[in-house]
């Protein structure tokens, strides 16, 4: 309802043109055959991907199991040469105050959700540092623009995964159904199945401060930091497709590739 | 869709700097008029014809709080608009929940198909006035109301809507040359006499609830977005928000002072040829047709106003695009919604009997917003991390915690009586 297929993928159009009925029945053979690759894609991935969503606000647990705060959110470390970001730190809710753990004492998974690897963790100043990103405040439902500056969504989750060497962000959720989960009831808020996910490699930047000639948005920015009022793509609303399950699959793999070795 | 087109021609004649001054205004008529204006629709010139026919200047103190409160509410809504540059949906989204946002939306489109069906049926009851079977009037209203949207020239319609509405300037006139008790106008404006009894009560929240609607604070706010307010140029839209505010007011002052003055005493309406004979003194016989002319005008404002409210929240909450500036196929949900809003409104205001009734019901539903919205406008007013500088201060915002209190415990008041009549 909110996103309609056609909207997303160019591949739409093409049904229509396709008329012959040998021409439909294959179609409707290889969609199925598609769907099927998605689901089992994204029964694997129920696993392995992390709903920043499903996450925000439950208890951080010591490593005996015992809850010492909240999690309010999730800091990545954005620069130009990272496509995923690595996780740098998370802010957790302790006492009535936000403290900043380093990603280095943090344990994360959609299971057993977020857990420190040592009881006594080092908290680091609570000041923003140059590219980072606070995922729950400055990505969840913040409006998605593209590149040509239409309006597109608002992400209802944001996946997380981890990969060799630390926990990366992958892409953020758009679908209906994300949203439904979201507020659906808690017990099925962490079954992260993924079915409309853009990349965060096409994730251009923040909207910027002041826009072009066609709007006037991203004043906000001026009052919440550098970062502020959404993301802006690097490709047109209507060139988007956005990743379904097995491509998230792929890319996931890829970026544990990537991971493996100090890239270029 | 820019409405600070119109006094360009003004300066190449130079013209007086008193007309100019007038253009000027005129220029900067924009969401804040429409919004307040919008409030005196169909259902709202009935209520006010009633506190004027039921209760006669008694109900004129609660109208001047009225209008402080509409005032407060719609700065708030205008600056937030112009310093965010995001709509009333989106900001409780981020601000609040995706919960919060999703609830108030469903609420929002509830309420407003059903206003939607009441001010189509306005438009039907005008046209009958003249002749017109509703069975023609109301598709043709229809089909005018989604070309100008969609297809058409926004800005352009907005303005007609807004001349037909100038009918009801014929109000005051008729207030005047129905020699009102001045003295007692003027104390009634100036100190309450309320009466103690259930029907005042009911009379009073209705007041609140047909002047102070959920749908005017959502459509000023994305309006405001959606014309590029910024916050360079909000001192403009703010006279404007402020002004739209009070005349819209002072226009429903009138109708109670006019039919106070007509048929004060004589109990409550039964009938809309009842509040047109108020303006018979200005029109003498066809005091009938001035008045249809007027209620056509609201209706069609209204008409236009109440689902483009609910279509630019719900997409604006969702992230889709929402702009009258946008193409139909770029904004594809956006003129999905208004577009159904206003065929379902239709048919249903076509329907026979009871059907028209039972949706029209729904309305009551703004009496459970009311309080939420407000709470929500005022919080976001207020923050800091959300204004920056032009966060309310101090004594605004005690002002307006004031009016939001007052406004939220009436209408909270007024749901419980409905339902507890339900039931």
């Amino acid at each position: 309802m909110l996103v309609g297929r056609t909207f997303w993928s160019p591949r739409k159009r093409h049904d229509a043109v396709a008329t012959a009925s040998s021409n439909a029945v294959r179609k409707v053979r290889e969609d199925a055959a598609r769907r099927w690759r998605d689901s089992q894609a994204a029964r694997e991935l129920e696993g392995s991907l992390i709903s920043l969503a499903a996450l925000i606000g439950t208890d951080v647990t010591n490593p005996d199991g015992e809850a010492v705060g909240q999690l309010r959110d999730v800091v990545v470390r954005w620069t130009s040469r990272t496509s995923h970001p690595a996780v740098t730190a998370i802010v957790v809710r302790a006492s009535g105050h936000n403290t900043v753990i380093g990603a280095h004492w943090v344990e994360m998974s959609s299971s057993s959700g977020v857990r420190l690897r040592a009881h006594a963790a080092y908290a680091r100043g609570a000041q923003r540092r140059p590219g980072e990103v606070l995922l729950a405040h400055d990505v969840l439902d913040r409006q998605v623009v593209g590149a040509d500056g239409v309006d597109i969504v608002r992400p209802a989750d944001v996946y997380l995964a981890a990969v060799k060497g630390g926990i990366e962000l992958i892409g953020i959720e758009v679908g209906v159904r994300a949203l439904l989960r979201r507020l659906g009831s808690k017990r099925r808020r962490g079954r992260v199945r993924p079915a409309r996910v853009i990349d965060w490699a096409t994730i251009r930047s923040f909207t910027p401060v002041r826009d072009d000639g066609t709007g006037h948005r991203g004043r906000r920015s001026d009052l919440a930091g550098a970062t502020g009022t959404g993301l802006r793509l690097n490709v047109a609303a209507e060139e988007l497709s956005a990743l379904r399950a097995a491509e998230v699959e792929a890319a996931l793999h890829q970026s544990d590739d990537e991971s493996e070795g100090p890239s270029p | 869709m820019s409405v600070i087109d119109a006094p360009a021609h003004g300066s190449a004649r130079r013209p007086p700097h008193a007309l100019k001054r007038v253009l000027g205004l005129l220029a900067i008529l924009g969401p804040g008029l429409i919004a307040a204006n919008a409030g005196n629709d169909a259902g709202g010139i009935l209520t006010y014809a009633s506190a004027g026919a039921e209760f006669g200047y008694r109900t004129l103190f609660l109208m001047v709080l009225i209008t402080v409160a509409l005032v407060v509410v719609q700065e708030m809504c205008a600056r937030l608009g112009a310093y965010t540059g995001e709509g009333l949906g989106a900001l409780i989204r981020e601000e609040f929940s995706l919960r919060s946002g999703a609830s108030a939306m469903v609420l929002l489109f509830v309420a407003n198909a059903g206003l939607t069906v009441s001010e189509f049926a306005g438009v039907g009851a005008s046209m009958e006035i003249f002749g017109v079977s509703r069975y023609i009037a109301v598709p043709i209203a229809l089909v005018a109301i989604w070309a100008v949207t969609v297809l058409g020239n926004y800005t352009r319609a907005e303005r007609v809507f807004l001349v037909m509405g100038l009918v009801f300037l014929a109000y005051p006139v008729s207030a005047f040359l129905a020699h009102p008790h001045a003295s007692a106008v003027f104390s009634n404006l100036l100190w309450p006499h309320f009466l103690h009894s259930k029907a005042f009560l009911l009379l009073s929240v209705a007041l609140i609830g047909t002047t102070i609607t959920p749908y005017m604070q959502f459509y000023l706010t994305s309006a405001v977005v959606d014309k590029g307010v910024t916050p360079e140029t909000y001192k403009g839209e703010r006279i404007d928000t402020v002004n739209g505010a009070i005349l819209s007011d002072v226009v429903s002052i009138f109708i109670i002072i006019a039919t106070a003055a007509a048929i004060g005493g004589s109990g409550a309406l039964t009938s809309a040829a009842q509040a047109a004979s108020a303006l018979r003194p200005v029109a003498g016989a066809s005091a009938e047709q001035l008045f249809a002319v007027g209620l056509l005008g609201a209706s069609l404002l209204a008409a236009t106003v109440v689902p483009l409210s609910t279509a630019y929240a719900i997409a604006e909450t969702a992230g889709a695009e929402r702009s009258l500036s946008r193409k139909l196929s770029e904004a594809p949900l956006f003129y999905g919604l208004l577009t159904t809003q206003l065929v379902v409104g239709a048919a249903v205001a076509l329907l026979p009997g009871n059907a028209v009734e039972l949706v029209v019901n729904a309305q009551v539903l703004n009496g459970f917003i009311t309080p939420v919205l407000l709470t929500y406008i005022l919080i976001l007013a207020n923050r800091r991390s959300v204004l920056g500088s032009a966060a309310n201060g101090p004594r605004f915002r005690a002002l307006a915690t004031v009016c939001v209190a007052v406004v939220s415990v009436l209408s909270a008041v007024v749901l419980v009586q409905t339902v507890a009549g339900w039931l």
